[in-house]
Order: C-alpha cells, then sequence, then structure tokens
C-alpha cells in the first residue's frame, strides 16, 4: 500500500504545527520519521492515525484521497500505530488482547479457543515464543511491543508505525524487534520508524524524512545517501556542535565518594567505586542494568544492605532523602522530570527554594516569596534558563530549560555531589550542547558529578571516567580518550563480555 | 487570594480569579433572590443564625481542604469532630473541668485522631479515601459505645451565653474565630516551610521527596491539623446548640467537600484557596438559610446541593485539563515558539 502525504498543514491557537508537508510511505519499505522535539512529529503521526484532521492538505492511500475521521477510519485503511504508551490490557491474555476488536464468537459468546489459536496464527509470524494465554502484565515492554505489533497484523495493517519503539528496551530486544521489522518489511508492509536514535536510523531504515520546525527538512532520502551529519544538519538547521569541555583537570587524590562492595535492597552486588573532587563519573549501561537503582540506594531511596558507603572518607549510613541532601550534600537529578524531578504546576522559584525551605526559614518557619526569589533568581540569571517571568509555572518551560531548573535547585542546596540521571533525555540537539556545558562547567566549580546514560556520545563527551555496569554489577572501568570507536568498541565489549554466548541464542529466540 | 503561589505562576490564574470572582456573583444572586422573595432573609434575626452556621461550614472546609492540598482526602471529619464534642461534654459535664481546659483536651483528642489517620496512611501506604472511611466507623462506633449516645445537656451556662452573643447585632463571634483560623491558614500555606510541604507533596510527592521534602511527616501532619480543625468546627456546635450531642458531625461530608471544592482547591492536590473555602462555605451556607427562610423544606436542600457539588466538580475537572494543556500539552507549539524566538 503506498501512503502518499501530499502539503499536510495543522494549525493550533496561535502557532502552526504543520506546514507544507508532503512525501510518500511505499510498501516494502522502512521509513524513518525524525525531528526534534517540538518539529511536528506527533501531530503529523496523530493525523495519519485519524487522531487529528489536517487543516490543509490531504492523504491519498493507493492514490485515491482518504479522510480520516477517528482512528477507526485510519485502522481500516490498513493503518496501525504502535505508540510509546501501550494500548494494551494487563489483566488480559495475549491472545484477549490480539483479538480485542473482533473477538470470535460462537453461539453469541467468546469462543475462547479461537481467540488463541487465531492470536497464535499472527503471533507466529514474528515471535512463536510468547504464549497467548500469559496475561499481558507479565510480558517484558519489548514482547508488550511485539504483541502490539502481532495485534496491528490481525488487523491487517499495511502501514505500520512504530511511535519510539526502542525508547525503553534493551540493545538485544532492539536488535530482536529490527528482525521483525525487516521481515514484515521483507513481505511488503509499510514500515514508519520514529526514532531519536540516529545509530538505530542508520541501521534499520531505508528512507528517512526529516521535519523541522513544521517544515520537510529532508523528504523520503535514500539513507545510502545521507549520513549521521546530514541528518543532523537537517534536523537543527546547522552543523552538529559537540561541548567543548575545556581542560579538565581532576585532582584524584580527593574521593568524596566511594562505594566498597556494597550490595542493594535492589539486588546489586559487590558495587566498589571512587568519585573524586570535581569528576565527572560516567555510570554506563543497557536499560535495566541497575544505573537508576544504584543512584536510589546512594541517596537513601533504598537500602544498601552490605559493604560501606564512604562519603569524603568517613563512612555513612543514609536513612532517607531529606539526610542525603541536608547532612550529606547529596543530590540526585531523576531521567523522569516530570514525574520524579519537578512540580510542573509551581513556578520556578519554589522549584528551585524548595531544596532550601528549611535551612532560609525563620526561627518560627516563616519564609516570603522574597526570600525564595533571592535564592532563585541569580541562579536563573547564571544559568541562563529563558523564561519571561521567574514566577512562570515550570510545566511551561521546554524540556532543556526545565532541566536547568533541576540543576539550579541542586546549586541552590549547595551540594557536593550531584548524581544526574539522562541529563538530556528529550531534549533537543540544540539545547543539549548547552546542558552538557553546564555539567562541565558545575564540576570545574568542585562538584563531582556521577552521570548515568545511555547516550553513548554524550557519555564520551562528558566523562571523566567510565563505570560499566550490567547485571546490578560494575563490569569495568575505562579511562575516557575521548576517542568514539576505540571507546564505544570498549565499553559495548564489557556489556556483552558476560553474556556472548547467551546473546546469539536470545536473539534467535526473541527472532 | 491565592496562597499557594505567586498568583503569577499559576497557569490556570485566570481561571481561578474567575473562578472566585464567579462564585461571589452567584452568592450575591442569591442574595437578591432569598431577599426580594422572603424578606425574613436579611432580618437580623436571620443573618445572626446564617453567620453561626457559616462560621461552621467554614471550619469544616478547612478541614477538608488542608488534606486536599495533599492530595489526600478525609472522610472521618464528622466522626472526629463528634468525638471532640462528646469529649468536651464529658469533661465539663462529668468531670467539671473549667471551660478552656476541657476545650483544649477536646481539640487535643480531634487533632490526636486526625494524626492517628495520617499515621496510617503513611505507614501502610493505603489511599486515604479507604483508610479514612474506615476510621470514621471506627471512631464513630467507639464514641457511641463510651457514650451510649447520651446527650451532654447541661453544660456550664457560659457555653450557651457565648454562643448567643452578637457583636454589632447579627454576628456571631464564633464567625470571628472562623476567619481568624482562616487568616492562621493564609500565613501557613503562604508564608512557611510546612505549608509549602505540605503543597509540594501534595502536587508531585515523587519529586518533593526526591528534592527534600519529608512527604510521610507533610502528610501526617495535615491530617492531623484537619483532626484539630474538624474537633474546631464541632466545638463551634457545641457553643450554638448549648450541648454536645451524639448526631453531630453525621452531615458534614457533602458541605466539607463543597466549600473548598467550590472555591477553586484542586482535588488532585498542590493548590488550595482559603478566601475561595469561605466563599464556598458562604454558598453552602446561604443556599441553606435561604431555603430554609422561604420554608422549602430539607429535602430540596439536598438536592441541590448535591447538583452544586457535581457541578463543582465538573469545573474542578475542566480546570484540571485547562490547566494541563495550557502548561504540559502543545509541547508541539512551546517548541516551536522557541525556536521562533531564537531563529
Amino acid at each position: 500500500m503506498r501512503l502518499t502525504i501530499e502539503g499536510i498543514g495543522k494549525d493550533f491557537p496561535g502557532v502552526t504545527a504543520l506546514d507544507d508537508v508532503s512525501f510518500e510511505i511505499l510498501p516494502g519499505e522502512t521509513h524513518a520519521l525524525m525531528g526534534e522535539n517540538g518539529a511536528g512529529k506527533s501531530t503529523l503521526i496523530k493525523i495519519i492515525t485519524g487522531l487529528y484532521r489536517p487543516d490543509r492538505g490531504r492523504l491519498l492511500v493507493d492514490g485515491k484521497p482518504v479522510d480520516f475521521t477517528s482512528p477507526r477510519d485510519a485502522i481500516a485503511a490498513g493503518i496501525s500505530a504502535v505508540h510509546q504508551e501501550r494500548n494494551l490490557i494487563p489483566r488480559f491474555t495475549v491472545g484477549e488482547n490480539i483479538m480485542i476488536e473482533r473477538p470470535p464468537t460462537r453461539n453469541g459468546v467468546i469462543d475462547f479457543d479461537k481467540v488463541h489459536s487465531e492470536a497464535r496464527r499472527f503471533l507466529d509470524m514474528i515471535d512463536p515464543t510468547i504464549d497467548t494465554r500469559t496475561e499481558v502484565r507479565h510480558l517484558s515492554v519489548a514482547q508488550m511491543q511485539i504483541v502490539e505489533i502481532a495485534k496491528a497484523l490481525s488487523l491487517e495493517a499495511r502501514v505500520l508505525l512504530l511511535d519510539e519503539p526502542t525508547a525503553s528496551i534493551t540493545g538485544h530486544e532492539a536488535d530482536a524487534l529490527f528482525a521483525v521489522v525487516r521481515r514484515l518489511r521483507d513481505e511488503g508492509k509499510a514500515i514508519v520508524f520514529v526514532s531519536h536514535k540516529l545509530e538505530e536510523v542508520m541501521a534499520i531504515s531505508d528512507r528517512v524524512t526529516v521535519l523541522r520546525d513544521g517544515r520537510i527538512a529532508a523528504a523520503g532520502q535514500p539513507i545510502a545517501q545521507m549520513d549521521r551529519g546530514k541528518i543532523v544538519t537537517a534536523m537543527i538547521g546547522r552543523e552538529e556542535r559537540v561541548a567543548e569541555m575545556g581542560t579538565r583537570s581532576v585532582d584524584r587524590t580527593k574521593t568524596v565518594m566511594e562505594a566498597r562492595n556494597v550490595a542493594t535492597s535492589l539486588g546489586h552486588k559487590n558495587v566498589s567505586f571512587q568519585l573524586h573532587k570535581g569528576e565527572i563519573l560516567g555510570l554506563y549501561g543497557l536499560v535495566g542494568a541497575g544505573r537508576t537503582e544504584l543512584a536510589r540506594a546512594l541517596i537513601g531511596d533504598a537500602r544498601i544492605v552490605s559493604g560501606e558507603l564512604r562519603l569524603n572518607g568517613n563512612p555513612v549510613t543514609i536513612p532517607d532523602v531529606p539526610t542525603a541532601i541536608r547532612r550529606h550534600r547529596l543530590g540526585y537529578i531523576s531521567e523522569d522530570r516530570k514525574a520524579e524531578g519537578l512540580i510542573l504546576t509551581h513556578p520556578i522559584r519554589s522549584n528551585i527554594a524548595i531544596s532550601v525551605w528549611r535551612r532560609i526559614a525563620s526561627a518560627l518557619g516563616l519564609i516570603t516569596r522574597a526570600d525564595e526569589r533571592r535564592i532563585a533568581h541569580p541562579l536563573v540569571e547564571k544559568l541562563e534558563v529563558k523564561t519571561p517571568s521567574i514566577e512562570q509555572a515550570v510545566g511551561k518551560l521546554s524540556g532543556g530549560n526545565q532541566q536547568k531548573v533541576s540543576i539550579a535547585k541542586w546549586l541552590a542546596a549547595g551540594v557536593e555531589i550531584l548524581i544526574i540521571d539522562e541529563p538530556t533525555v528529550g531534549i533537543d540537539i540544540k539545547t543539549k550542547t548547552a546542558i552538557h556545558e553546564l555539567i562541565g562547567e558545575i564540576t570545574r566549580e568542585g562538584l563531582s558529578v556521577l552521570l548515568i546514560s545511555s547516550d553513548m556520545p554524550e557519555m564520551i563527551t562528558l566523562a571523566d571516567r567510565i563505570l560499566v555496569m550490567r547485571d546490578f554489577a560494575i563490569a569495568g572501568t575505562i579511562e575516557n580518550t575521548r576517542r568514539y570507536e576505540p571507546m564505544s568498541r570498549e565499553i559495548m565489549g564489557l556489556i556483552h563480555a558476560g553474556s556472548a554466548d547467551a546473546a546469539p541464542a536470545a536473539e534467535t529466540a526473541h527472532g | 487570594m491565592t496562597p499557594s503561589s505567586d498568583s503569577r505562576a499559576r497557569p490556570s490564574w485566570l481561571a481561578e480569579q474567575s473562578n472566585l470572582i464567579g462564585l461571589a456573583a452567584i452568592i450575591i444572586l442569591f442574595w437578591f433572590l432569598f431577599t426580594s422573595l422572603a424578606p425574613g432573609f436579611v432580618s437580623s434575626f436571620n443573618l445572626f443564625a446564617l453567620s453561626r452556621s457559616l462560621a461552621v461550614d467554614i471550619v469544616i472546609g478547612f478541614s477538608t481542604m488542608v488534606v486536599l492540598a495533599t492530595g489526600g482526602m478525609n472522610l472521618a471529619i464528622g466522626s472526629i469532630g463528634v468525638c471532640a464534642v462528646m469529649a468536651s461534654g464529658y469533661l465539663m459535664q462529668t468531670i467539671g473541668l473549667p471551660i478552656p481546659v476541657a476545650m483544649a483536651l477536646a481539640l487535643l483528642l480531634g487533632a490526636f485522631l486526625g494524626w492517628l489517620n495520617g499515621f496510617v496512611i503513611v505507614r501502610s501506604g493505603v489511599n486515604s479515601f479507604i483508610i479514612t472511611l474506615a476510621s470514621a466507623s471506627l471512631f464513630l462506633g467507639g464514641m457511641l459505645i463510651l457514650s451510649k449516645a447520651q446527650t451532654f445537656n447541661a453544660l456550664p451556662p457560659e457555653i450557651a451565653a457565648f454562643g448567643r452573643m452578637r457583636w454589632g447585632g447579627f454576628v456571631s463571634p464564633l464567625l470571628l474565630v472562623a476567619l481568624a483560623i482562616g487568616a492562621a491558614l493564609v500565613v501557613l500555606f503562604r508564608f512557611t516551610a510546612l505549608g509549602r510541604e505540605i503543597l509540594a507533596a501534595g502536587a508531585n510527592p515523587r519529586a518533593a521527596e526526591l528534592s527534600g521534602v519529608p512527604v510521610g511527616r507533610a502528610i501526617i501532619i495535615a491530617h492531623t491539623l484537619s483532626g484539630a480543625l474538624a474537633a474546631s468546627a464541632g466545638l463551634m456546635l457545641v457553643f450554638r446548640l448549648g450541648a454536645a450531642m451524639p448526631s453531630i458531625g453525621q452531615d458534614w461530608l457533602l458541605p466539607s467537600f463543597l466549600a473548598p471544592v467550590l472555591g477553586g482547591t484542586l482535588l488532585a492536590g498542590g493548590f488550595v484557596s482559603v478566601v475561595g473555602t469561605i466563599l464556598g462555605a458562604l454558598l453552602v451556607t446561604t443556599l441553606r438559610s435561604g431555603l430554609l427562610v422561604m420554608q422549602i423544606g430539607n429535602f430540596w436542600l439536598q438536592l441541590f446541593l448535591g447538583l452544586i457539588l457535581l457541578a463543582a466538580v465538573m469545573i474542578d475537572r475542566y480546570r484540571g485539563v485547562y490547566a494541563e494543556r495550557r502548561s504540559l500539552g502543545r509541547k508541539t507549539n512551546l517548541g516551536r515558539k522557541e525556536s521562533g524566538r531564537r531563529a
């Protein structure tokens, strides 16, 4: 099936989200759709899947104009989407979920044997290892995606939209998913692949379309004619700039944090490392390797069950997060800014001052807004948070500015050690560099940073040394030479070292 | 007007203010209506009765408001109120303690029962709805067993005398007590670290916790305060009735939610409006008093209050959606504006 997007435009009050977007999606191809946050990808996907109607232009299926008034129309036309938010019912079985749109019946009641045999038929096309009688809540995220794809196939989808499919699955699972994608493409399906990850796009797609500021920046370019630099240039409208870290001299004689054979209530074993003053210590690993969980244990949000944690040479036990902050000057920036990092409905002022409320309050516990502003204002200026007012609700800021507010909060608290978890996830490339430079700057001022990231270029730009984590243990430590190729090979080597034999087997099982 | 944060900061600021203005307009409308239909509505006798029941409605509203701030609820306020009422009756009539001592002890009992709610909620991690539903029945049952549902109606005469007291012809001192409590709550939520912590815990407990706010403690304190406020409302009724009756508190639940929700306190937590709660209570009291003066039965009052709560919840829902759309959604637009500015 050929899907033609012809001169599509969409306006929202005060802003044009899409303008004159035209390209074609062909059967038997994997078509990557790229763009920064706010480039219009989501709006376009919503139009293609019938959630929005375009204000201008039209969609054509095999040359015939179509008008989708609901997602149901799009599905009927053979277009299905696998969204980031899962659309499966956790307490229903895999089979029931796949067949939920049109369950086979006998004498007016659902024929469950047929539900499972039909579901099996679709699932066998992509992954025979998943049992149709398992409840969906017991599956991994990757398996849920497979089930969603099977559901789309059962609806006779000929265009399959995958929206950030690898955002929350491991590298091996992603490889298995790509195998499925290739197979479906070879069978003549059109796959639209939305992703932020350039490496993935280069590896899997046949053609790439890039949106920038709601317009086409590259339309259906064959991937063979593109390279990383060209795609980035199309996305940001200029060449990529790497953060200038300046000369970094870390005094390795001063250890501010040291873990000695730490085991945690979350399942870490034998974790040992040293963080020096002014150092950026990277913590790399696949999703699920236990990095965020380690951060939680270090800040007192989970328990250290054996081994020793030393801060500035003294053994400590941290009972809870407020103690970590107040007594040990240890802060944590979550990867999930919205759920765990900031109070979106509250103003910048109080989101920064929250960490020092107790400290700036008078003897009676009184605080005025002026007190908070005195703390927040200099930091908003110093970190160049772009906002019309310090009273702006944080939820209205862009991702990059939200992250600056998070960092400002910890500078206000006067932390000495900051754990930063995925500092630039969901932040556009332009702002990324600014955040990187900011992290470099605060360490030059004496802060020590434990940096968790799944973004290899980011790790190699920022970290002085890199701890590689695998299965809740440290697999190795690497000095950063800032040479991307050998570094990434060495890191991936450490990650896969233990599972070298298991890896191909797992892939076959999933594929 | 809005104690949680500077008005400019709130995405729903306009909605918030228009909400208060709208509420005031509706109240004025009802006052015109009742005054023209039943001139007795503005008699000093009725205004006095109105000011006394307004005082109680305001404090009941505050009792729920401080818990809504944490994103929770307290269904036990009626039970806590009546426990405090019966305790004060017992202490004054049976034990013969002086009035201030008995009142203070009754308030402490209310605070303790609220603390108990908060403690169990935080320790168990179970939703406050179910915990306070259980404790409401538990407290009420305990009180009935201990008191055998006997009314204490031989209280010191000063009690009833204070309840009958009028300032300026028709203002009960109880109303000033309620407004003083309101002023204290404004200070709490606007000018103290504790109040901010309660609001932060309500708006996003996880983010607050990771920012160093002792969230569990904030929730327990909010419930303790709610218990003390419920006890205060109960004691106000003791002054008004001149007796401690076991039937007090049974009909508090609806008005306790109506006042804050009408006044713009978010059910989801993180934002309270003290002035709004006072206005919300005023609307409830006005309706009750007006329907009474017009001799329309209590049945109609129930129907009206139910309708109004439903309408208020719809507005709250709309406000939530609106605020979210303004602040979180439209990432597309924000991003575009951003790049537009830089370009």
